[in-house]
């Protein structure tokens, strides 16, 4: 076996098990494959999806690595667009198990003197992380850029295990140059990338004090810091030319890129207000969102769901005794790893309280969207944000590992090795696989194919050329997924009001060139509609109107809106914010300058926003959407009306809900296993349901049971019939909205 | 094969040759719209290169 010398510790160093490593990262590679969503997922999949392929901008601080990365995954001739990204996904975690397995097999080299007894605790160190939930299921959809992030922090910890076990010579001052280097390229994809730097700092300072005295090596490390940031320039450049993603607009090139324009004040400081995320005004540290205990408790939450994701609560038990046994599995896991492996203890060590306590207290995080249901009246996040804690699940993972060896040695090892011990002690290490066993159904999105439908549903639901305000993420992302990767009714143009509130936003929807209507594409029930493409832009107004329009009106009393024969009250107390925003104000805008010249709809997920700008009396549902009126609605024998929605067009509706894939896209699936954005299943369980009231006022009987029948199967095939029944306080919140922490509106009611 | 058999300074110096052209023209590429080739090189460039520069360094 090659061995080598590491300096300043007692024993020789094992040589890495290079080949095993790539043989445990290619069958974790496998897994994900096997479990690899078919396309795009809800959430941030679609923006990072659309944002990869168009080579845009996606949400501040605009990802460049992960841009870079995701467009030439896309080229990659593999299957479609969605699953070329979220390949970059599981290869970026099955990276990070192999070299967690070579850290495990390191960490254990003075643990065990045989070979095969290290490898094997190793392997486990590889499966546990590669299986815990939250990296799981991170990595079979490319909804994040964090596994792209957890492939830096593994091969950052790689490189520093290698320079402690030999911090001298010319090549230890490469790897830390080289460390650096990846440390600022990490920043470019996620801030997160600088939280292996604490880590990689204490341990420089701890094995070898005296480095940080050595000046020129302190400023190579600088350069190559500053050079790894440079991906950031990516950004003014393709915001320059105006990707159809262009968050932020981080240039100050107005038509086409320039060096004047590139090179101005107006591109620096749009950048950095990319770059340190100003959209989201993140509250100062010491003004605590949540006690800082229940902060814990949510990362606690979280840690219980990695062993046994159990999403619907069938198995509270097993899963919080497995959760104790795995976090004191770490903590021994740890102890095993300062006692056999000092030198990298004191890089590992610090890298999982930093990706642990530190990141909580950074975070300062809300109250969980599932954390304590029955906690009323406090401030919630809208999703589950256990991805903010996927290095902190997938490190202790490993710590987990190293006690599960530290039992078996405690079972197999005498003063002499015993093979025949060892071997029948080894089956200790299949507790690994609990995580495997316990999470598959719930990680695994091998057949989700609900979002993709569920884009082109709501898009066909709108009328050729029309303009369809949104919400939040969910009802937003998937149709530009739809629209720019796919080519689905491109249109259509989606106007989300959370970022009509931004500046870049309503500037982006002004410059966008709107294709011409694909009748043979479009659904049939357009076919024999005639679709002539307007003449004028969604907005009236220019540029410098757009931006001058007030981030907010202080007015709190009812107000007249008036558009043609349009006649509203708009009522700021029913609105988000208790008064007018700049995107409810831009909302007002497109009905005005597109009433009678373009449809304009409202989606559905956007709960009681018609009925709070005084809309009702010229709503008029129409599938997954609500189309406004230029003037008010008559009941006729097909316009029922319908109580809290205005009207609702009961042919259009019906046609519509023929032709949704998405209702049996979840049935398939047989489960939504993402509970805050149930309100996407549940939108559909109640068209279905509202069409069934509307057949039975017809007089339809045989209609009306086969829509109930629907409504029912499918709420049963998303688990969601405890909706309907439950009393109202023991459901989980139900949000379609906006997973950002903060937006940029700063009134508060 | 011929790159491995140079002096160790003077790899190092076409790797660092090669990765900043891999940039340059990868930026270029993009600050002239092209959204396939700019991007490939870069990545290429930066995941590849810049660190095989700094470790063939001497």
């Amino acid at each position: 076996m090659a061995m080598r010398r590491s300096a300043e510790t007692t024993h020789d160093v094992p040589a890495p098990s290079y080949g095993i490593a790539a043989l445990v990262a290619l069958g974790v590679f496998a897994l994900y494959v096997a479990t690899l969503a078919p396309t795009t997922a809800m959430w941030d999949a679609s923006e990072y999806i659309t944002a990869a392929y168009t080579l845009g901008i996606p949400h501040p601080p605009g990802n460049p690595l992960f841009v870079l990365l995701g467009r030439v995954s896309s080229l990659v001739p593999i299957g479609s667009v969605a699953v070329r990204v979220n390949l970059l996904a599981a290869l970026c975690s099955a990276v990070s198990s192999g070299i967690w397995f070579l850290v495990a097999e390191r960490v254990l080299a003075a643990w065990s003197r045989v070979r095969w007894t290290r490898i094997l605790a190793a392997i486990t160190a590889a499966v546990l992380s590669a299986t815990v939930f939250t990296v799981w299921n991170q990595s079979v959809v490319n909804e994040k850029v964090y596994t792209v992030s957890l492939a830096f922090f593994a091969i950052v910890s790689w490189l520093t295990v290698l320079w402690c076990d030999d911090p001298d010579g010319r090549f230890a001052d490469k790897l830390l140059v080289v460390i650096a280097y990846l440390i600022g390229l990490g920043y470019t994809n996620h801030p997160a990338g600088l939280l292996v730097g604490p880590a990689v700092t204490l341990a420089v300072i701890i094995r070898r004090p005296v480095t940080i005295y050595r000046w020129k090596l302190i400023i190579a490390g600088g350069l190559a810091f500053v050079l790894g940031l440079t991906p950031f320039a990516v950004e003014p450049i393709r915001a320059a030319w105006h990707p159809v993603m262009n968050e932020g607009e981080p240039t100050g090139c107005a038509d086409t890129i320039g060096f004047a324009c590139t090179f101005s004040e107006t591109t620096r400081t749009r950048l950095m207000s990319n770059i340190n995320r100003d959209q989201y005004g993140k509250p100062d540290l010491a003004a605590r969102q949540a006690p800082f205990t229940a902060q814990v408790g949510m990362w606690w939450l979280y840690f219980k769901w990695q062993w046994l994701r159990d999403s619907h609560g069938v198995q509270p038990t097993v899963q919080t005794m497995l959760a104790m046994g795995f976090f004191l599995l770490g903590v021994l896991g740890g102890f095993t790893h300062w006692k056999y492996e000092r030198a990298s203890f004191w890089f590992f060590g610090p890298l999982v309280v930093t990706v642990t306590l530190a990141l909580v207290y950074y975070m300062n995080f809300k109250y969980g969207a599932s954390q304590s249901p029955g906690l009323t009246g406090v401030a919630r996040e809208v999703r589950d944000r256990d991805y903010f804690y996927l290095w902190s699940y997938s490190t202790w993972s490993v710590w987990a590992a190293l006690g599960l060896a530290a039992m078996w040695r405690s079972l197999a090892a005498r003063a002499a090795f015993d093979a025949r011990r060892w071997m029948t002690s080894a089956p200790i290490l299949l507790l690994g696989l609990i995580p495997l066993v316990g999470n598959w159904r719930d990680a695994s999105r091998a057949k989700e194919t609900a979002t993709r439908e569920w884009a082109h549903d709501l898009l066909n639901s709108i009328e050729p050329y029309g303009v369809l305000v949104t919400l939040g993420d969910n009802d937003t992302f998937p149709l530009w997924y739809a629209q720019e990767v796919e080519g689905v009714r491109p249109d259509v143009t989606v106007a989300v009001t959370s970022l009509l509130n931004t500046d870049w936003f309503p500037r982006g929807l002004l410059r966008r060139k709107i294709p011409a209507y694909d009748v043979a594409k479009g659904p049939e029930i357009y076919r024999h509609m005639s679709a002539a493409m307007p003449a004028k832009p969604v907005f009236s107004l220019s540029y410098q109107q757009l931006d001058s329009v007030p981030e907010y009106i202080d007015v709190r009393t009812p107000q007249l809106f008036q558009a043609g024969a349009l006649k509203a009250i708009v009522d700021p107390s029913k609105l988000e914010y208790g008064v007018v925003t700049r995107g409810d104000l831009m909302v007002l805008q497109l009905l005005k300058d597109n009433l009678g010249v373009r449809p304009v709809y409202i989606a559905r997920t956007s709960g009681s926003y018609v009925q709070a700008l005084g809309l009702e009396p010229y709503a008029l549902v129409q599938g997954l959407a609500v189309k406004i009126e230029p003037s008010a609605i008559a009941a006729t024998p097909d316009t029922l009306a319908a109580a809290g929605t205005g009207h609702i067009d009961v042919l259009r509706s019906r046609a519509l809900w023929s032709s949704y894939g998405a209702p049996q896209a979840m049935i398939r699936r047989g489960d939504w296993v993402d509970r805050p954005s149930v309100g996407i299943p549940l939108l559909y369980i109640g068209t279905a349901f509202m069409l069934g009231q509307v057949a039975e006022q017809r007089g339809e009987t045989k209609e009306a049971d086969r829509m109930r029948r629907a409504a029912i199967e499918l709420a049963e095939g998303t688990r969601t019939l405890d909706y309907f029944v439950a009393p109202a306080d023991q459901r989980a919140p139900v949000e379609n909205g906006d997973s950002r922490p903060q937006r940029s509106v700063p009134v508060r009611p | 094969m011929r790159l491995l058999t140079l002096a160790p300074a003077r790899r190092g110096h076409i790797v660092l040759a090669v990765a900043a052209a891999a940039l340059s023209i990868g930026y270029a590429d993009l600050i002239r719209g092209g959204i396939t080739l700019g991007p490939v090189l870069i990545v290429i460039g930066y995941a590849v290169l810049v660190p095989a520069a700094i470790l063939t360094w001497r």
